[in-house]
């Protein structure tokens, strides 16, 4: 009998916001990075291997998924850069009050979002 | 690692449509989780069309209009209808909340409404609280006193007696310990942001003498550190009250304490 009742709906159903938000992308940024780090050892690596490897990487980043993939990284190691800061501040006990955290929050997806386009154009020597 | 899935006995199926009866235009469409413990089936989610001419202005005014006029086998817990006993707490508009405070005049389109999300599901919308309690037991919510002698009332500073606002006033609803995903995964261990509200409420009450034994109860890696401040909690709380800050406050004193 007790195993018979259902679980009633979760995930399914919770709506989000912009905290639950920001945390869970957080989580998935951190990961995201760790590989991304992982990705620059090797690339740093195939550099000690000479003219011919560097080249090959070198096409790779200058396809459109090379592209992608850079600026991908970009915004994930700002998204969570930032994030950190959101956390670590409410680690000390602030702003946990439902609009600064809105706000905050939305600080990190703006900030973010700016912070790769900066680097972006650094990048071009834009500046 | 935690399911995200429903369980196959859990799958929410399509239910059955409740046509007005009323002639009325002013209709809503509200969508209720139902299961019926007596069969075998999955739970399913019935429509019912609601006259909002003759309807209050709350959620919970709805259902009882469904089960007075529409279909009188729906089960949802209420009592005071004030926003008082936490009877009628459960998922509105992929929302935790109070049916009796909130108003459906919030929400937008057709209106769901759930049981409060990953519970065992005793019939219709009322979800099992058991393993909740069972927590709030753990944390002896009760004055402690080492004093031999009890003759007389303990005397508690104005400034003492104002730390303990915005920890008294929840009365356990659990609409925030079921609106966290760390509780829904770890629920079994993670003491969830009801329950930790309350731990701090007892923490930080200066009549009590258990403090440092309180403190080292709940320092744990699964009771306490699973909280990671989705903020859920605090949004759900429909006393407004902000049970991730009580959290974080424990944190901090149990890094700066010397325990």
């Amino acid at each position: 009998m007790e195993n018979k009742k259902p679980l009633s709906p979760h995930i399914q159903v919770y709506k989000w916001h912009i905290s639950s938000l920001v945390s869970i992308s957080h989580r998935i940024t951190g990961i995201i990075n760790i590989i991304g780090i992982t990705l620059i050892c090797l690339w740093a690596s195939l550099l000690l291997l000479g003219e011919n490897s560097y080249e090959a990487v070198n096409l790779l980043l200058n396809s459109q998924i090379g592209k992608f993939i850079t600026l991908g990284l970009t915004w994930s190691f700002c998204f969570q850069i930032l994030s950190e800061i959101r956390h670590l501040i409410m680690d000390l006990g602030y702003g946990f009050e439902l609009k600064t955290t809105k706000i905050t929050g939305l600080l990190v997806i703006i900030g973010s979002i700016f912070l790769t386009i900066i680097l972006y154009l650094i990048g071009k020597n834009l500046f | 690692m935690a399911q995200i899935g429903l369980p196959d006995n859990s799958k929410v199926k399509k239910g059955k449509y409740f046509k007005d009866k009323t002639g009325s235009k002013n209709l809503r469409k509200v969508n209720v989780y139902r299961w019926d413990p007596s069969t075998e089936e999955n739970p399913r989610i019935d429509t019912y069309e609601v006259d909002m001419d003759n309807c209050p202005s709350k959620v919970l005014d709805i259902l009882n209009k469904i089960k007075n006029e529409i279909d009188p086998t729906l089960a949802y817990r209420r009592s005071c209808a004030h926003g008082v006993c936490g009877s009628c707490a459960m998922n509105m508009d992929g929302k935790n909340g109070l049916a009796c405070t909130t108003p459906h005049k919030e929400i937008d389109g057709d209106i769901n409404i759930y049981p409060l999300p990953h519970l065992k599901v005793k019939k219709d919308l009322i979800g099992d609280l058991d393993g909740l309690y069972k927590q709030y037991q753990s944390i002896e919510p009760w004055l402690k006193s080492n004093s031999k002698s009890e003759t007389k009332e303990i005397f508690q500073s104005k400034e003492d007696r104002a730390k303990l606002d915005g920890a008294y006033e929840c009365i356990m609803c659990a609409c925030c310990s079921t609106s966290c995903p760390s509780y829904w995964w770890n629920g079994d261990k993670y003491l969830g942001p009801a329950v930790l509200l309350q731990a701090y409420r007892w923490i930080i009450d200066s009549r009590d003498e258990e403090r440092n034994s309180r403190l080292k109860k709940v320092a744990d890696e699964l009771k306490l550190y699973r909280c990671h401040t989705i903020l859920n909690c605090t949004s759900a709380c429909p006393k407004g009250l902000n049970p991730a800050k009580a959290i974080a406050e424990i944190k901090k004193m149990l890094a700066t304490a010397n325990i």
